[in-house]
């Protein structure tokens, strides 16, 4: 029980980076992989509040959300004026540039990573952990689903597959862009500071490319564009390599598995099912 | 092709349930005793970590094949971290709450630390084997390391610079991870104390493979000898390209680069090239020349990091004589007391790594046996208490 709850904090953290992560590039059409250096941003505050001046956690947890909001402007802002191939580098280049840094202060402890934070919850922690993650993911599942459901969900849209047509109806597609990516950055420094607080150690290794990768995979395989898609990419990305290590295969066997699956699993969905495991709802298809 | 795609995932789903079931171990006799073992299998290090890996497997089985601690048979449960502390900490939870094992081993200074909170709270002693982060030995109750911390080797390594070679001017080089930028400084303050001056301190990334710029940095400055805190990982590729800018100044790093596969793979460039080693050579224990002969026959080749591989090898023994004392003072073989027969028996004599004594400020207390590269080969030059 303890491990099935230890896995669901997992899964609400991972659902909320890949709602969120969906949002900006499926439901904004703006393709950066720098969603990880949020979730750093959040989880570093949340280490430096709690480590330094002890603040409650509930507030620390907050100003994860606004350091990681207020920080997608330092990267929004320069680079949303170019858009696809161009925002990727900037982004990769922001996520690696950011890290470095993070590396370098010894404050928040540098490459040693920062330790020490503390344990919140006593007594059935992983339940509650997997309460409130789960609770947190529901949250924002439930409002990106309203979000782009509304008006500006229409907006969203209409400027993610003609930018052009968009702008000729005299709308900012600047400043909605600017918005999601806020939005979307904000919630993966929720999910940061959750995983603080619940791992009690943070290291910039934790936020490297190969996490960009998995919350890309999880979108991708789930269904980029639909409000359900990350979620169901989540759970089975996460549940998937550890169901692996119960069918007590010989490690010779085990390993080499473990590390085909997500690519395997990529190039399965590329093919087999472009749109993911769940299709956006009605998409307009055919005339470009 | 729809329905027919549904019966072939299902049907792969009921194969796979029944591999489950069928790698169940059938009850024994006698309650097998279990230890878990978290360690990279795949990913960067899994050159490393599956031949750890693989040393402990050996040794459970050698511990089997002469009848078990006390009549019991050892079981390993062994996961994949990948070296990345989140699928670290993955490993751990399962091996804490699924499979309830009062002790594991697990390595590399990122996911020891990840997993040292898990180790504390549920009370499961955590044995950390390999990983050298001085900052090990503050990492709770339940943590402790069978593995000398950098502090031991890398200050033996700086005082036989400064006080055997007469060196003045160093220059450290480190990868730019916690075991880098921890043992390159505890190498600076050492070398600093002995009053000789560090006249270059370069860092380069984890990730590149091509060092220049740091490299370039070191030349400039002009030192006497050349200290680097590296993995056993990019160590070769360091050192090599460090000769290749022409500098010819000696090179000394630590235990990581105690390895055979260093001087097969630098050849010529390894030549003079002074490592530390926290545990006794092939002349110095014939075992550790079986060892090696194992590996050559069962894969052909001699291990990638041998010392780690030694350390791993000892790591079951060691938890076979917790477990052997638990039985025969009757305790409950729990977390807690685990960790209680850690600190009373103290002083183990392991096969491979030879005498280790367990400190109640959990460190390790080792000899370090300093080697340096003469016509390809490690030849021991001093031992340092």
């Amino acid at each position: 029980m303890e491990y099935v709850a230890s896995m669901l904090v997992l899964v609400g953290l991972y659902i909320i980076l890949a709602s969120s992560f969906n949002l900006i590039i499926g439901f904004g059409g703006l393709i950066s992989i720098a969603h990880p250096i949020f979730f750093a941003l959040g989880a570093y505050t949340v280490g430096v509040l709690s480590v330094k001046f002890g603040v409650h956690p509930v507030l620390s947890v907050i100003a994860g959300f606004f350091v990681a909001l207020v920080a997608s402007f330092a990267l929004s802002l320069p680079s949303l004026r170019i858009s696809g191939d161009y925002l990727l580098i900037t982004s990769i280049g922001f996520q690696l540039g950011l890290l470095e840094i993070i590396k370098n202060l010894d404050f928040v402890g540098g490459a040693s990573g920062l330790g020490g934070i503390p344990n919140v919850v006593s007594g059935q922690r992983n339940l509650v952990f997997a309460g409130v993650s789960l609770g947190v993911a529901l949250i924002v599942v439930l409002a990106v689903r309203a979000l782009v459901r509304g008006p500006y969900g229409r907006a969203i849209k209409a400027m993610r597959d003609d930018e052009l047509a968009f702008l000729a109806l005299g709308r900012n597609a600047m400043n909605i862009k600017i918005a999601i990516f806020a939005l979307g950055s904000g919630m993966a420094g929720v999910a940061g500071g959750l995983y603080a607080y619940y791992y009690q150690y943070v290291t910039p290794d934790q936020f490297q490319i190969l996490q960009s990768a998995m919350i890309l995979t999880m979108v991708v395989v789930g269904g980029m564009g639909s409000v359900l898609g990350p979620v169901v990419g989540a759970v089975l990305l996460l549940l998937l390599p550890e169901a692996i290590t119960f069918l007590n295969l010989p490690s010779g066997i085990m390993g080499p598995l473990q590390g085909v699956i997500f690519t395997s699993l990529v190039i399965l969905f590329l093919f087999l099912r472009p749109q993911g495991l769940i299709a956006p709802a009605k998409r307009v298809e055919g005339g470009h | 092709m729809k329905p027919l795609r549904r019966t072939l995932i299902l049907s792969a789903a009921v194969i796979a349930a029944s591999f489950g079931l069928g790698g169940q171990v059938l009850a024994q006799a006698k309650e097998p005793l279990r230890f878990g073992l978290a360690m990279p299998l795949t990913g960067s290090q899994a050159l490393f970590g599956a031949d750890q890996a693989k040393a402990a497997q050996w040794a459970v089985e050698d511990i089997n094949a002469k009848g078990g601690i006390d009549g019991h048979k050892l079981e390993m449960i062994l996961l994949d971290t990948q070296a990345d502390p989140r699928l670290g900490i993955n490993a751990v939870n399962r091996l804490v709450n699924v499979d309830k094992v009062p002790v594991f081993g697990t390595a590399w200074s990122a996911v020891v630390k990840a997993v040292a909170p898990i180790a504390n709270r549920s009370e499961v002693l955590a044995l950390s084997v390999g990983a050298n982060s001085p900052e090990i030995a503050k990492l709770g109750d339940y943590v402790y390391t069978t593995y000398p911390l950098a502090d031991v080797d890398v200050v033996a390594q700086a005082r036989y610079a400064r006080e055997t070679l007469k060196k003045e001017r160093a220059a450290v080089l480190y990868i730019h991870n916690d075991s880098g930028v921890e043992g390159a400084k505890i190498y600076r303050d050492a070398f600093e104390k002995m009053g000789g001056k560090v006249v270059s301190y370069e860092a380069y990334d984890a990730q590149s493979t091509d060092y220049t710029g740091a490299l370039l940095k070191v030349r400039t400055s002009n030192a006497d000898i050349i200290h680097i805190q590296g993995l056993v990982s990019d160590l070769p590729q360091v050192i090599a390209q460090l000769r290749q800018l022409g500098l010819k100044q000696p090179i000394s790093t630590y235990s990581a680069g105690y390895n055979p596969k260093i001087i097969a793979q630098l050849g010529a460039a390894a030549e003079g090239l002074l490592v530390s080693a926290l545990a006794p050579s092939a002349e110095q224990n014939p075992r550790i020349a079986e060892f090696v002969e194992r590996w050559k026959k069962a894969e052909n080749r001699i291990p990638n990091g041998l010392p780690y591989t030694q350390y791993l090898y000892d790591m079951p023994y060691l938890i076979g004589e917790l477990y052997g004392h638990l039985l025969k003072t009757k305790q409950p073989l729990t977390g807690p007391n685990m960790r209680k027969a850690l600190v009373e028996v103290a002083n183990f004599d392991l096969p491979m790594t030879g005498k280790l004594t367990v400190g109640a400020d959990h460190r390790v207390n080792k000899p370090v046996y300093l080697f340096e590269v003469k016509g390809g080969q490690f030849v021991p030059v001093a031992t340092v208490q």
